[in-house]
C-alpha cells in the first residue's frame, strides 16, 4: 500500500519545493516580488485556472478530457451579463448560469458516454458548439466584442475582487473549491468509482459500477467549473463577454497534468491540481512582473508542462519496469 | 443492390463528404444564386488552402494515433519568420526553405519528445503550442509584420492554367500526400503503426521513426499554410494562426480520419477541410450572421461524427450477425478469444 502511494507524496513534495524555488527564484530577479499582500492578492489574476482545473481533474482521472472548458466559460460570462441587462437580479441571473453550464456538461457528458466518439473530438465540437452559442447570445443582444456588458454592482464585482478576513475572495474561493473536491474524490465512494472507471472501465462496469453516469457526472463537475470561473472572471474584469475563457485551455490542461494527473487516466489528486494551478498562477504573475508580457509568458508554461510530464513519465516507466523485473525474478524463483 | 451502393456511398468518407457538399451547395445555391458561381466558389476554394493543407499533415498524425495540437503556433511562427525574412529583402526560395525547415524543426523536436521520451502527443504538441506561440511573439516583439514586398502578395493572384496559385499549392500537396501514403511502403507504414503499434513493431517497422515522420510532416504543412498566409493576407498579426490547430483537427475528423489511428485518407482530410470553410463561408451569403460561425460548425461537426460512428457500429454488428449465422457457435469462440486478447494490456 505504501508503496502504492510512495509516488503521489513524491511528487506533492516535488511540487511544493518547486513552488517555494520558484518564489525564492522571482524575488531575487524582481525586488518587491516577495511581498505577502502581491503574493496573495495576486491569486486574483489566477484563481479562475484553478476553479476550472480542480473539477477538471476529475474528467482526466477518468480518461477522458474536456477541450470545450474555456467555451463554458464565456458561455457563462455572456449569460449573466445579459440576463443582468435585460433586468434580472444578478445573483439569479448567476444560478441560472450555473445551471446552463452545468447542462453544457450534462450535454457533453451524455454524447462521451453513449456515443464512441472519442472525449476529444465531442468536446472539440462542443468547444464550437458553445462558443458559438455564446457568440450569438451576445450578437443577438448587440453586446458588442471586445467592450461587452459592464457596469455590473458593487456587490458582484466585489465577489472576485474583495476580501473577507484580510485576506481575499479568490484564496477562499479556491479553499473551498479544494476541500469539497477533496472530500468527494478521495473519501466518497463515488471517488473511488472515478478512479476505477479511470483504470479500467471494463472492470469497473462488471463491478457493477454506473460507468455511464460516472462519467456523465465528471463532465457535468467539469461544466460547473467552467461556468464558476466564467463568472468570477466576469467579476474580475467587471464585464462579460463571450470570448473570456478563450485562451484558457493550455493554463486549465496544465495545472491538472503538471498536478500530476496521468492524461491516460486513473491517477491524480486535487490538492496536486490545486498547487499546480497556483505554480501555474505565479509563474504567470513573476514573469510578467520581471517584464513579459501574458502571451510570451506561454514560452515557460509550455516548457514546464512538456517537462513535468516527462519526469513524471520516465518515474512511472521506471517503476513499472523494476516492479517487472522484479515479478520476473519472483517467477524464476518459484519456477 | 441499390441499398448495397447506398450503404457503401455512406462508408467511403470521401464519397459521402461529396454527396454532402453537392447537398449543401443547392441548398445554399437555391437561396442564392450567387454562391454557385464559378468566381465564388474559386474564391471559397482557395480560402480554405490554409486549413486543407495543414488538415493534410495532420493526417499523417493522426494515422499514427497521435495528435498534433502545435500546428496553430507552427503557422503563426513561421508567417512571422517568412514575412520578416521578405522584409529584410532575401530571396523567396531561400525565404521559403528557411521558413519550412523551422517548420521541420519543430515538428522533429515533437516527434522526438513523443517517440523517444513517450510524452503523450496531446501533452507534448500542448506544451509546444505555449512555446511556439511564446517564441514568437518574442521573435517579433508582439508586433506585427507589415510592408511584405508587392511581389509576394501578388502571387496569390497568379493565375496558372485559370486557377490561383494557392489551390495549385493544395493540390500538389494533395496529390504527393495521396501517393506517398497510397503508394509508398513507407506510406503504408503510417496505418500500421497506427492499426497496431505492437504489431508494426514486430513486423520490423520503424515505429518511432515514423512517428518522428509524422509530426515533420505535420509541422511542414504547418510552415506552408503560414507561406500561403502571408501571400493571402499580406501582412502579419501576432495572433496568426491561434486556435487554427482545433479548426485543422476537426477538419480531418470530419474527412473521416480517426482519432485513434490507422483509418482514413488524405483525400477525405482535404475534403473535411473545403467543408469546414464551405459551411464558415455560406452564411455570409444566406444572409445569417457571421456569429453563428461556429454553433454551426461545431454542431455539424458532432452530428457528422457521431452519426458516422453509430453507422459504422450498425454495419459491425449487422456484419458480425451475418458472421455468426454461417458459423454458428465458431464466430462466438473467435469473438470471445479476440475480447480476451484485448483485455490483457
Amino acid at each position: 500500500m505504501i508503496r502504492k502511494i510512495r509516488p503521489f507524496l513524491k511528487w506533492e513534495l516535488f511540487l511544493i519545493c518547486f513552488f517555494i524555488a520558484e518564489i525564492v527564484i522571482f524575488s531575487m530577479i524582481t525586488p518587491g516580488f516577495l511581498d505577502f499582500n502581491n503574493l496573495i492578492f495576486s491569486l486574483n489574476d489566477f484563481v479562475y485556472i484553478g476553479l476550472a482545473a480542480i473539477p477538471m481533474t476529475f474528467v482526466i482521472i477518468t480518461g477522458g478530457i474536456d477541450v470545450s472548458v474555456g467555451s463554458v466559460m464565456g458561455l457563462s460570462s455572456i449569460t449573466v451579463g445579459v440576463l443582468w441587462m435585460n433586468g434580472l437580479n444578478v445573483w439569479i441571473a448567476m444560478l441560472i448560469a450555473l445551471i446552463i453550464c452545468i447542462i453544457a456538461g450534462l450535454f457533453n457528458g451524455l454524447l462521451v458516454a453513449y456515443t464512441e466518439v472519442q472525449p476529444m473530438v465531442i468536446t472539440l465540437g462542443t468547444m464550437f458548439l458553445f462558443s458559438g452559442i455564446a457568440l450569438v447570445i451576445s450578437g443577438g443582444s448587440s453586446a458588442t466584442g471586445y467592450e461587452g456588458i459592464s457596469g455590473f454592482p458593487a456587490s458582484f464585482v466585489q465577489l472576485a475582487n474583495g476580501e473577507l478576513l484580510g485576506l481575499p475572495n479568490s484564496f477562499w474561493l479556491l479553499v473551498t473549491a479544494v476541500t469539497f473536491f477533496s472530500l468527494l474524490l478521495h473519501l466518497t465512494k463515488y471517488g473511488r468509482q472515478v478512479y476505477l472507471v479511470g483504470m479500467n472501465i471494463k472492470s469497473a462496469r462488471y463491478s457493477g459500477i454506473s460507468t455511464k453516469w460516472i462519467l456523465i457526472s465528471t463532465y457535468m463537475l467539469a461544466g460547473f467549473g467552467g461556468g464558476i470561473s466564467g463568472i468570477i472572471l466576469t467579476s474580475y474584469f467587471s464585464s462579460a463577454r463571450s470570448d473570456l475563457g478563450s485562451t484558457a485551455i493550455l493554463p486549465v490542461i496544465t495545472a491538472v497534468v503538471l498536478g500530476g494527473t496521468s492524461i491516460l487516466g486513473g491517477r491524480g489528486t486535487i490538492i496536486g491540481t490545486a498547487v499546480a494551478s497556483v505554480i501555474v498562477g505565479i509563474m504567470n504573475y513573476g514573469l510578467q512582473m520581471s517584464g513579459l508580457t501574458s502571451e510570451q509568458t506561454t514560452l515557460i508554461v509550455g516548457i514546464m508542462l512538456v517537462l513535468a510530464v516527462f519526469m513524471r513519465q520516465s518515474n512511472w516507466q521506471f517503476i513499472k519496469k523494476t516492479r517487472k523485473l522484479a515479478s520476473l525474478g519472483k517467477a524464476k524463483t518459484d519456477a | 443492390m441499390l441499398k448495397k451502393l447506398l450503404i457503401k456511398s455512406i462508408q467511403v468518407r470521401e464519397i459521402s463528404i461529396v454527396i454532402l457538399l453537392i447537398a449543401f451547395f443547392l441548398l445554399v445555391g437555391s437561396i442564392n444564386q450567387e454562391f454557385i458561381k464559378i468566381d465564388s466558389i474559386t474564391l471559397l476554394v482557395s480560402g480554405s488552402i490554409i486549413l486543407l493543407v495543414m488538415a493534410i499533415g495532420q493526417s499523417f498524425v493522426l494515422l499514427t494515433a497521435n495528435i498534433d495540437v502545435s500546428v496553430g503556433s507552427i503557422m503563426g511562427i513561421s508567417a512571422a519568420v517568412c514575412g520578416s525574412l521578405l522584409v529584410s529583402g532575401l530571396n523567396v526560395w531561400v525565404v521559403v526553405i528557411t521558413v519550412m525547415a523551422v517548420g521541420a524543426f519543430i515538428g522533429l523536436i515533437n516527434g522526438l519528445g513523443v517517440s523517444y521520451l513517450r510524452i503523450p502527443s496531446i501533452i507534448m504538441t500542448l506544451g509546444m503550442l505555449g512555446i511556439v506561440r511564446g517564441a514568437m511573439l518574442l521573435y517579433t516583439e508582439g508586433m506585427w509584420i507589415e510592408a511584405i514586398p508587392n511581389d509576394y502578395k501578388r502571387l496569390s493572384n497568379t493565375e496558372i492554367l485559370f486557377l490561383p496559385l494557392p489551390i495549385w499549392i493544395g493540390f500538389v500537396v494533395m496529390i504527393i500526400a495521396y501517393l506517398f501514403l497510397t503508394k509508398t511502403k513507407k506510406g503504408r507504414y503510417f496505418y500500421a503503426v497506427g492499426d497496431n503499434e505492437e504489431g508494426a513493431r514486430l513486423v520490423g517497422i520503424p515505429v518511432r521513426l515514423i512517428k518522428v515522420l509524422a509530426f515533420i510532416i505535420s509541422g511542414m504543412s504547418a510552415s506552408i499554410a503560414g507561406l500561403v498566409f502571408v501571400m493571402n493576407i499580406g501582412f502579419v498579426p501576432n495572433t496568426t494562426g491561434s486556435g487554427i490547430e482545433l479548426e485543422v483537427i476537426a477538419a480531418a475528423v470530419l474527412g473521416g480520419v480517426s482519432l485513434s489511428g490507422g483509418l482514413g485518407t488524405v483525400v477525405g482530410a482535404g475534403l473535411g477541410a473545403v467543408f469546414f470553410t464551405v459551411i464558415n463561408q455560406s452564411l455570409v451569403y444566406m444572409k445569417i450572421p457571421a456569429y453563428w460561425n461556429s454553433a454551426i460548425s461545431g454542431f455539424l461537426l458532432l452530428m457528422i461524427v457521431i452519426g458516422d460512428t453509430k453507422f459504422q457500429s450498425y454495419l459491425k454488428r449487422k456484419s458480425r450477425h451475418h458472421v455468426k449465422e454461417k458459423s454458428n457457435d465458431g464466430g462466438e469462440e473467435v469473438r470471445a478469444s479476440d475480447s480476451k486478447n484485448k483485455a490483457i494490456p
